[in-house]
């Protein structure tokens, strides 16, 4: 009787503990290991997690672009995304700029950049256009050479 | 017959051991998979000035209030490395881009090391001497022709050898550029740049 009252009551906390988010604003993300654990990540469902991910090849994911044309009429980008995979992600992109009949402006910044996200974190990286010619963009991204 | 036998085995010797030779090949240069280098190459000169330029570029230092083009020279880029480093390595990007952003003209007339093309003084001593006879005077530069600069871009290369573990040295390459408005002294604009770099410490890296 007296087991099962004290299985309930640690159940009871684990459940109570589990609840709480590591962060109560989701602009900021608190780390695995860092934050406390949660019903859902924790020592024992962390490692699944992860064999999990990896299993079904989780990775970048861009979700958004802006462009916008700062005060002195040059493009600026910023690519949003999100790292779902359990591990820091390395990778290299390169941006090239064109002008309004398609042309690539030939630039020496048109150059592979590497780039490394946290797991489970949002990034983004910025550029911004070498003339003031540029009316868009494309990006290619590559694993980093090793 | 001995004699033989060792001029054919010379001759096995030289063709394999030539076969063993490393074949040259191009570096793409676009797409280079190549592996990472202790000491400096391309690559990170590249990154150093992408990085260097776009900072710039979104600074908006270069916008001249008057709708003009700022006149830039290029001050001292210290080499502070242990390597034998040309520093327009980095300047050469940086300016050109700079120039082709349609914002500022560079100035060859002077420079942290003088003038970076040297006819420029070159052809005022002959303006100044018995030789300017042998050429059509209104060829000549006038005096108070070269436009002074309003802005100097100037830098340094640092690094750092640290010791990471028995076998394995850390390298950190600091680059740093400033732009300092020349009437003013006023700096308009620094940025910093660090490539790191970890390696066998039988590696040389200059």
């Amino acid at each position: 009787m007296k087991n099962t009252v004290a299985i309930c009551v640690l159940v009871a906390a684990m459940l109570a503990g589990g609840c709480g988010k590591p962060s109560a604003d989701e602009r900021v993300n608190v780390a695995s290991g860092v934050g406390s654990d949660t019903l859902m990540n924790n020592i024992i469902l962390r490692p699944v997690a992860k064999a999990f991910s990896a299993l079904i090849g989780e990775g970048i994911e861009v979700q958004q672009t802006t462009l916008r044309t700062n005060d002195e009429g040059f493009l600026e980008l910023q690519v949003s995304g999100y790292n779902r995979s359990y591990s820091i992600r390395r990778f290299d992109y390169i941006v090239e700029w064109v002008d309004k009949d398609g042309m690539v402006l030939p630039s020496k910044t048109n150059v592979w950049q590497p780039m490394s996200v946290q797991p489970k974190s949002k990034f983004s990286i910025l550029s911004i256009a070498p003339r003031a010619e540029a009316v868009d963009f494309r990006m290619n991204t590559r694993k980093q050479p090793k | 017959m001995k004699h033989t036998a060792i001029m054919i085995i010379s001759a096995i010797a030289m063709i394999v051991l030539a076969g063993c030779r490393k074949p040259t090949t191009n570096i793409d240069m676009t797409n280079d998979e190549g592996k990472p280098v202790i000491a400096l190459d391309y690559r990170d000169f590249d990154k150093a000035a992408t990085a260097m330029v776009e900072s710039l570029m979104r600074s908006g230092v270069l916008k001249k209030k008057d709708g003009s083009r700022y006149v830039v020279a290029t001050g001292r880029i210290i080499n502070d490395t242990m390597q034998r480093i040309d520093t327009d390595q980095l300047m050469a990007k940086v300016e050109q881009e700079m120039m082709n952003s349609g914002q500022v003209v560079m100035t060859s007339a002077v420079g942290g090391r003088g003038a970076t093309d040297v006819m420029i003084d070159e052809m005022r001593n002959i303006r100044d001497s018995a030789q300017a006879e042998e050429f059509a005077g209104q060829t000549l530069p006038e005096k108070g022709q070269l436009v002074a600069p309003e802005l100097s871009m100037s830098g340094k290369i640092i690094q750092r050898n640290i010791r990471y573990d028995k076998d394995t040295e850390q390298i950190e390459y600091y680059f740093q550029l400033q732009l300092t408005e020349i009437a003013s002294g006023l700096r308009f604009w620094q940025e910093e740049k660090i490539i790191g770099k970890r390696g066998d410490r039988r590696n040389v890296s200059w």
